[in-house]
């Protein structure tokens, strides 16, 4: 058993560390404000190959592995939580074309994703529903040899970039949940002003509409009435997306309560000399490492997934685990601040706006228990 | 043109830490000087401007150059010499490093240009380009802060404490460079998964033909942090202060 990092896994993580802190960290404070990525920030992510790390090469990635994608994830969100969320929304609809696809329509629209021409989307959750396929209003109606896609979408992320977005809507001749590959920005195609979101901003979540969009049945992804393991499996992949933005929060906290102890001066002598401070440290590292030792696992079993259910059971587990932890990982960092942690000239506060959002996202916690209990007890 | 850049292996210096003053160095990743990466950027960026060209770097060091190396060809080097020894190069002075390496680049063929950094990452000696272009008998340059190849010369400029000099010098030359020359680039995903699988010539020292007289003049006898004493000095308003701040001549009278 090596849990040492090959060469080649430490100079992607040196790359994407120093990738943002050089250029994402100048403009970190702007994209918290005003809740958007400048472009150079997308098109200096593409450059590096980050929009296609996870992909094989002859689909425009780069062969890195969700192994490379998880490190460098990490190193992205501890700098900017958003721009980290841009790219895990988009990687989770690479992930699932990547498993799902045809040959062709893993070329035509992979590729132009993973050298970062386009920002791929993935459009399951409505306004009355999150994870309940039968719950899905949006429909597709067989007209000939296209569908027509009514309805409205909800909490998507990247839906304002050009490109790909997987849209799952109950189509005519199944009655039941079926993937589409949709163009973004075709007629019918509108978006919402992003959501007022508590943290992670950058990450934009709008509501899609669609209203008579015409696509060709060659765009269903997977097959009729496949819409609902497609979604089990692409959510899964995209749980390694979020479990390492929550460990670059993670990180960023520890790093923030590290600093902030051995600065903050008490009766002469630095916070870190008393014991309720140690304690609180090493609560923040054990939880730290717990959760990336899992994250990375999760990264590494995506690499060779040989059952489907079982990494959908692993991947909740991760999840479970990752989404709560940071939460209480936070709150230790932000006891160590005491009342500067709610001065959001501390980057404390804003990490702990960014972090309830990792319970919360891709499957509340709940619904990760549900998954990993079905799996354990045989009921999927 | 043939472009060569010599590069030093050094521990990763933010990784490294302290223990009673010394340097703690088991398990410290291994990189290069941040200097050492201006100077291949420099190479590179000359190459691309050429058109055509190659950069070879060379290097020695303990085995885990092999390594450490994929840094500078996932950077745009495009191949790599090295000399590697499992301990002997670990705690060798420059004069030995310098014809260590003199020896690896006499087996390059149709050397137009050597570039250095002006010092290395950890020791900072600044010695190996000047040792180095004195063993090879070839002009050198030093601190160099812009270049440009003009047909078989190379102008550079130097940028001094209080001047900018313009030199120019007849290739093959040997130049050092400041950090301030260039912006070293992020290798990509790409770069760094093909890096290797660049050619690379691996040599053992003993290999070399150094001759008899290759003992260290440097020896090192003890590495230490500065300590730093806080004067501890408390004011209670301004003027005391001021007071202060003027008697330790932080501040004019």
């Amino acid at each position: 058993m090596d849990f040492s990092l090959s060469k080649e896994q430490l100079m992607i993580q040196n790359m994407a560390r120093e990738f943002a802190e050089k250029s994402i960290l100048p403009v970190a404070q702007q994209i918290e404000r005003e809740n958007q990525i400048p472009d150079e920030i997308l098109e200096g992510l593409a450059g590096l190959g980050l929009f296609g790390i996870a992909y094989p090469e002859e689909y425009g990635g780069g062969g890195g592995g969700y192994d490379g994608y998880a490190l460098a994830m990490e190193q992205i969100s501890k700098v900017c939580g958003g721009v980290a969320m841009t790219l895990s929304a988009h990687c989770m609809t690479l992930s699932t074309i990547m498993a799902f696809g045809t040959e062709e329509q893993k070329q035509k629209y992979m590729t132009p994703g993973c050298i970062g021409e386009h920002v791929l989307s993935v459009a399951f959750t409505e306004p009355s529903t999150g994870s309940d396929p039968k719950q899905l209003t949006s429909t597709a109606v067989k007209q000939g040899d296209k569908y027509i896609l009514n309805g409205t979408k909800r909490f998507i992320s990247n839906a304002n970039w050009p490109g790909t977005i997987l849209v799952f809507a109950i189509d005519s001749v199944t009655n039941k949940p079926t993937a589409f590959l949709v163009d973004k920005w075709c007629e019918g195609y509108s978006i919402s002003e992003p959501w007022d979101k508590i943290g992670m901003h950058g990450g934009m979540l709008l509501d899609v509409y669609m209203k008579d969009i015409e696509v060709p049945a060659e765009n269903i992804l997977g097959g009729p009435a496949m819409g609902y393991p497609i979604l089990q499996l692409g959510i899964s992949y995209g749980k390694i997306g979020v479990c390492s933005i929550t460990l670059g929060a993670m990180l960023s906290a520890y790093e923030e309560a590290m600093k902030y102890a051995r600065e903050k001066m008490h009766r002469d002598k630095p916070i870190t000399k008393f014991q309720a401070v140690q304690l609180r440290l090493a609560s923040i590292a054990s939880l730290y490492e717990a959760s990336r030792w899992m994250t990375y696992r999760l990264a590494w079993l995506a690499n060779n997934v040989k059952d489907p259910v079982q990494f959908a059971k692993e991947a909740a587990l991760t999840k479970t685990f990752v989404g709560e932890t940071v939460i209480d990982l936070v709150r230790d960092a932000m006891a160590i601040h005491g009342s500067y942690g709610l001065i959001n000239d501390y980057k404390i506060s804003q990490l702990w706006r960014d972090s309830i959002i990792a319970p919360q996202i891709e499957g509340v916690t709940d619904m990760q228990k549900t998954i990993a209990a079905a799996v354990l007890l045989g009921a999927i | 043109m043939n472009l060569v850049v010599a590069m030093k292996q050094i521990p990763d210096l933010q990784q490294i830490r302290f223990s009673n003053r010394r340097p703690v160095l088991a398990d410290v990743p291994k990189s290069f000087g941040n200097i050492d990466k201006n100077a291949l950027e420099a190479a590179v960026l000359i190459k691309e401007s050429y058109g055509d060209g190659k950069v070879t770097v060379v290097s020695a060091g303990n085995e885990e150059l092999e390594d450490t190396i994929k840094e500078a060809l996932a950077a745009g080097a495009d191949e790599a010499f090295l000399i590697t020894d499992d301990n002997a190069l670990d705690d060798a002075d420059s004069s030995i490093v310098a014809q260590v390496l003199t020896e690896a680049i006499k087996q390059l063929e149709d050397v137009d240009l050597l570039l250095f950094g002006e010092g290395s990452g950890d020791n900072y000696s600044g010695q190996m380009g000047p040792r180095v272009a004195k063993l090879l008998d070839l002009p050198m340059v030093g601190y160099a802060s812009a270049i440009e190849i003009k047909g078989d010369t190379a102008i550079v400029v130097r940028t001094l404490e209080d001047v900018e000099e313009v030199v120019e010098v007849s290739l093959p030359a040997v130049i050092t460079v400041q950090s301030g020359i260039n912006e070293p680039r992020i290798p990509s995903v790409t770069q760094i998964l093909k890096a290797g699988r660049k050619p690379k010539t691996v040599q053992d020292l003993e290999d070399l033909d150094l001759g008899s007289d290759h003992k260290n003049q440097v020896v090192t006898i003890d590495i230490l942090a500065p300590e730093s004493n806080r004067k501890q000095i408390k004011v209670n308003n301004a003027s005391q202060l001021l007071d202060a701040l003027k008697n330790e001549n932080l501040i004019g009278g």
